[in-house]
């Protein structure tokens, strides 16, 4: 044991001990929960915003500029990982296909070590880390999953739902179609630029809108739709739908990104 | 009053991953923990105001605060983007020094300099 061991143990001790001490106040303290902004979006949420999920109201109405800060986070976040994996030697996949041809024997063995069951007979070269359970499964339901992640985006106006949730459940059917996906039946859906350029351009549709309100009269990100009242929820069903492009795009982009494969 | 004790557990399980823990992967999980527990911690709170959720359909009254839940959405897709830069600096902290160990990270980036 090294002579330091014991003072590091001591100083983790006292740093947890110290912040555990400034946590239990927080959690314990019984302190009422303020209803002002409840009732204020109960009474007026509808009628300024016109969703009748009051979530939704809050997040693409009243604090509109937090979520614009969040989506750029987002595709921060995303620009990072992309860049850090592609520095440290790792390629993007496409639609996790690998590539054997140019691999050595040895390589091709470690790889056929690594999946698991598979029977001896039946593990095809193009397709080497799936099992026929995992493609047959993942490749029926994703098509459904991402149907369904656009209709909760969609409805987000009117039930349980919107932009982040139907985001991440496309996403969820992007790796589903990444895994799932044959050989013969490919879907461009699952192909890195075809991602990049649907965040570019559901990003680009929010920037336009935000700038709408500014010849209506109604502001920076103000309800420009507003005034022809065709449909109460109109400039919400843009915002929603371009947020949930992105964040699908941008963590089905993430997954695939982590599915690639090294440079050895 | 137990829920809210539950989750400081949480959160101090996270918080001792990340503090004590020397292997990268671990201390990442307890990143993720302690995301999640401040996003329970939230919604719990905003709860205690009422009883249904806040969608105003027909004889709906006495909903939960919504702002919480709209603040603790853009956090949870916060909190997987950053899990996900987290792991792709670990992956290349793996490939410079061999190791998800910090000690032996910190012994390669000395051999380095």
């Amino acid at each position: 044991m090294k002579p330091g061991t014991r003072w590091t143990q001591f100083w983790t001790v006292l740093s947890f001990a110290a912040l555990a001490a400034v946590l239990v106040p927080v959690f314990v303290i019984d302190a009422p929960w303020p209803a002002a902004a409840r009732d204020y979006v109960e009474a007026q949420g509808v009628r300024e915003i016109g969703s009748y999920n009051l979530v939704s109201a809050v997040y693409l109405g009243y604090r509109i500029f937090d979520t614009v800060g969040e989506i750029i986070v987002l595709i921060a976040s995303v620009i990072g990982t992309v860049a850090v994996f592609s520095a440290a030697g790792a390629v993007l996949a496409e639609g996790y296909e690998i590539d054997l041809r140019n691999m050595s024997d040895r390589e091709k063995q470690e790889i056929m070590d690594d999946s698991s069951f598979t029977l001896p007979g039946e593990k095809r070269h193009t397709h080497a880390l799936r099992t026929h359970l995992l493609e047959v499964v993942t490749g029926v339901l994703g098509p459904v999953v991402v149907l369904f992640g656009f209709y909760i985006m969609v409805y987000g106006h009117s039930s349980p739902g919107g932009g982040f949730q139907g985001g991440v459940i496309i996403a969820s059917g992007i790796v589903f179609l990444a895994l799932g996906n044959r050989m013969e039946s490919s879907t461009m859906l699952t192909r890195p630029p075809v991602l990049e350029r649907i965040e570019s351009a559901a990003f680009l549709v929010l920037a336009l809108a935000s700038f709408g309100g500014m010849f209506t009269g109604t502001g920076f990100f103000g309800d420009f739709l507003k005034e022809f009242a065709l449909y109460p929820a109109g400039f919400m069903m843009i915002m929603k739908v371009s947020i949930g492009l992105i964040v699908g795009a941008g963590i089905g982009y993430l997954c695939i990104a982590m599915v690639g494969r090294e440079i050895t | 009053m137990i829920e809210r004790i539950l989750i400081l557990l949480l959160m101090l399980t996270g918080l001792w991953s990340i503090i004590s823990k020397r292997n990268i992967i671990k201390k990442i999980f307890g990143f993720t923990l302690l995301n999640n527990a401040v996003v329970m911690l939230f919604v719990l709170e905003g709860s205690r105001i009422g009883k249904s959720a806040p969608i105003l359909e027909e004889g709906i009254s006495q909903v939960v605060d919504p702002v919480p839940q709209a603040l603790m959405l853009t956090a949870i897709v916060i909190g997987v983007c950053m899990t996900a830069l987290a792991l792709a600096l670990a992956f290349y902290l793996y490939k410079a020094s061999g190791s998800f160990d910090i000690r032996k990270i910190r012994e390669a980036v000395h051999d380095e300099s």
